[in-house]
């Protein structure tokens, strides 16, 4: 009997000490699921790989925060090489992983996509800027932190009129010549062109042809003598950067005489690099700050891209990283509100997350986001930027929803 | 039987007690005490290999759906794990760029996490898949310039590299490598690079 106690004795409490660690360190195991589906070996890896290292970046930044409200977010991230097919499949297997939400990228798996995650219920934070994505009555769970490719094409357009029109020699004496540039059968390319027409249109532009340009492009002399006949004085480029690179400095060596504005993916870092002196004077919507620009929030960006990832010089990260960094602040907001609401599936991440943003200031050069239940254009104000003396500058910051109220509200949702 | 179990307590006592002195004088992880673990390319082997080929969406296959299909190439690099600390260390992950002739071709992220024994060296086995298709576009959005200065172009450059690889004579580099490592409260994230060259 004595013996029994004294093992007793001995080991309920090492038991009862054991039991404690445990149980403390499963509570503080607890773990809240995302999925991020990137590409990083297939057509737009160049600028995948960056947004996708931004996005693990990012997350690391999220936890040391304290994750959403005390709990971690453990990220899963694959390639899906810009097959189709593979992102219907990993997603399948975001699903199985018990996924709240997934961070997705391009035009094809956003669309694709975009049925199922509506029926499943499952925010779908993308890369995908299409303005198609933005009314919630057809796409509800499709949600990004930028302004979409035709408000950004619209305030492209407006910002050269605002700004460069005026000081041209023949301002007041003629309407502005305008052409468009882009390869015609991509998605992405083509989203914005009934909006930027309609823009040009607004502002009384004469438009020429369009100008199909393959996004593989590096010879575009055949379009660009096309173009020349209109003699533009402003060209929309809505290819992705190598191909806009191609045409920028086809345009300059055979004397095209026009300006230039770029959409988003066309626009960064490695323009310069590749179309020199030819970018001098090239606007674009950024939506965002350019890596390393001195703006809230980017201290943190560069922070983590030198920590976690040190062999990749600090000059070779482009806009792409904080573009990534961009959706996942808002996942993260939205997943901490849901969270206190104490719900934390699909339904609530967008009800009681995301759509009860109101100028939710992100910082990163971004312009502060909303979303109500009706409409998921983040902001009616778009950054406008310029290459200029070896930078990029900030041009103007267009407010389409000031100016065109009417408009904004009830004609431009959706395309 | 008052005397087996008064042994078997002594005895209870003076291990628990030897294990006591054992994790006090073990060297807690600290930010000072936490030397960077080593990442060593060991090899690169090719677990999996088809050949060159490529099918437009113009051939009809013998079974399934036509479509735009390219050669894989599978690699598997094996890298050495060295943790040079006097506690173990866990590996939270590891990511690197593979690039062949100085073009990136896949960035490879393997989030499985593993423990390196204090002192050790574990190795750790990586996949990568790149397909001909995802390579060929991947070249044609954005290596239009680069192939065009070395006066080649993406078919015949594809082609180079997947025949290259069938007898180790690709040169292979892994870049931009990073891999997280962890002990107690400590982290330490320590780049590598690495080249697997033909004999």
């Amino acid at each position: 009997m004595n013996t029994r106690n004294l093992w007793f004795k001995l080991f309920v409490p090492l038991f009862a000490m054991g039991i404690l660690i445990g149980l403390s360190t499963t509570a503080g195991a607890a773990t809240i699921n995302v999925g991020s589906l990137n590409d990083m070996t297939g057509a737009t890896s160049d600028v995948g790989k960056d947004y996708a290292l931004g996005i693990a970046e990012a997350m690391h930044y999220v936890n040391d925060m304290g994750g959403v409200n005390g709990k971690k977010i453990k990220l899963y991230q694959f390639d899906y090489g810009y097959r189709v097919p593979e992102a219907l499949t990993k997603y399948n297997l975001f699903k199985r992983l018990k996924c709240v939400a997934v961070l997705g990228w391009g035009t094809g798996d956003t669309e694709a996509l975009s049925p199922t995650i509506t029926k499943d219920k499952i925010p779908y934070v993308s890369a995908s800027y299409s303005g198609h994505l933005t009314d919630p009555k057809k796409t509800p769970y499709n949600l990004f932190f930028a302004t979409d490719y035709s408000t950004n094409a619209r305030a492209a357009i407006t910002a050269w009129f605002d700004k460069k029109w005026p000081n041209h020699k023949d301002y007041g004496k003629r309407k502005p010549r305008f052409a468009c540039s882009y390869m015609f059968a991509s998605p992405y390319c083509s989203a914005p062109i009934k909006a930027i027409k309609d823009q040009a249109t607004i502002l009384g532009f004469d438009v020429g042809s369009d100008q199909d340009v393959s996004l593989f492009a590096i010879d575009t002399k055949s379009q660009v003598l096309a173009m020349k006949e209109f003699k533009p004085d402003l060209v929309w480029h809505g290819n992705t950067t190598m191909s806009v690179a191609a045409t920028v400095r086809d345009a300059y060596s055979l004397g095209l005489g026009a300006d230039h504005i770029v959409n988003n993916w066309g626009y960064d870092e490695n323009l310069p690099r590749l179309a020199g002196k030819a970018a001098e004077g090239v606007m674009g919507a950024a939506v965002c700050a350019f890596f390393g620009q001195d703006v809230p929030g980017m201290d943190k960006v560069v922070e983590y891209a030198k920590k976690y990832n040190p062999r990749i010089p600090v000059e070779k990260r482009l806009i792409r990283t904080v573009q990534g960094w961009g959706d996942v602040l808002i996942l993260w907001e939205a997943l901490k509100r849901a969270d206190k609401a104490g719900d934390l599936g699909g339904e609530s991440i967008l009800k009681n997350g995301f759509e009860t943003f109101r100028n939710f200031d992100i910082g990163l050069g971004a312009p502060p986001v909303s979303y109500t239940s009706t409409d998921h254009r983040v902001a009616g104000q778009v950054p406008i930027y310029e290459w200029k003396n070896g930078a990029f500058r900030l041009v103007e910051r267009v407010d389409l929803k000031g100016r065109w109220p009417d408009k904004w509200a009830k004609e431009w949702i959706g395309w | 039987m008052r005397k087996r179990s008064l042994i078997l307590i002594g005895l209870t006592v003076v291990v628990l007690g030897t294990l006591l002195v054992a994790c006090a004088t073990a060297p807690a992880p600290t930010e000072k005490s936490f030397q960077a673990p080593v990442v060593t390319l060991n090899s690169v082997e090719m677990p999996y290999y088809t050949g060159w080929w490529y099918f437009d969406v113009k051939v009809k296959p013998t079974k399934g759906d036509a479509g735009k299909y390219g050669a894989p190439l599978a690699l598997a690099f094996v890298f050495d794990i060295q943790n040079p600390n006097q506690y173990p260390v866990m590996m939270d992950g590891l990511k690197f760029t593979i690039a062949f002739d100085g073009i990136d071709v896949n960035t490879v992220n393997s989030p499985d996490v593993q423990w390196i024994p204090a002192g050790k060296t574990n190795q750790v086995r990586v996949m990568a898949i790149t397909d001909a298709r995802a390579a060929l576009l991947s070249l044609l959005v954005t290596g239009g310039f680069k192939l065009k200065e070395r006066g080649t172009n993406v078919w015949a450059q594809l082609e180079t590299w997947w025949l290259a690889a069938k007898d180790y004579s690709l040169s292979i580099e892994v870049k931009e490598g990073s891999a997280i490592f962890k002990a107690g409260g400590v982290m330490n994230v320590v780049g590598f690079s690495g080249t697997f060259a033909p004999e």
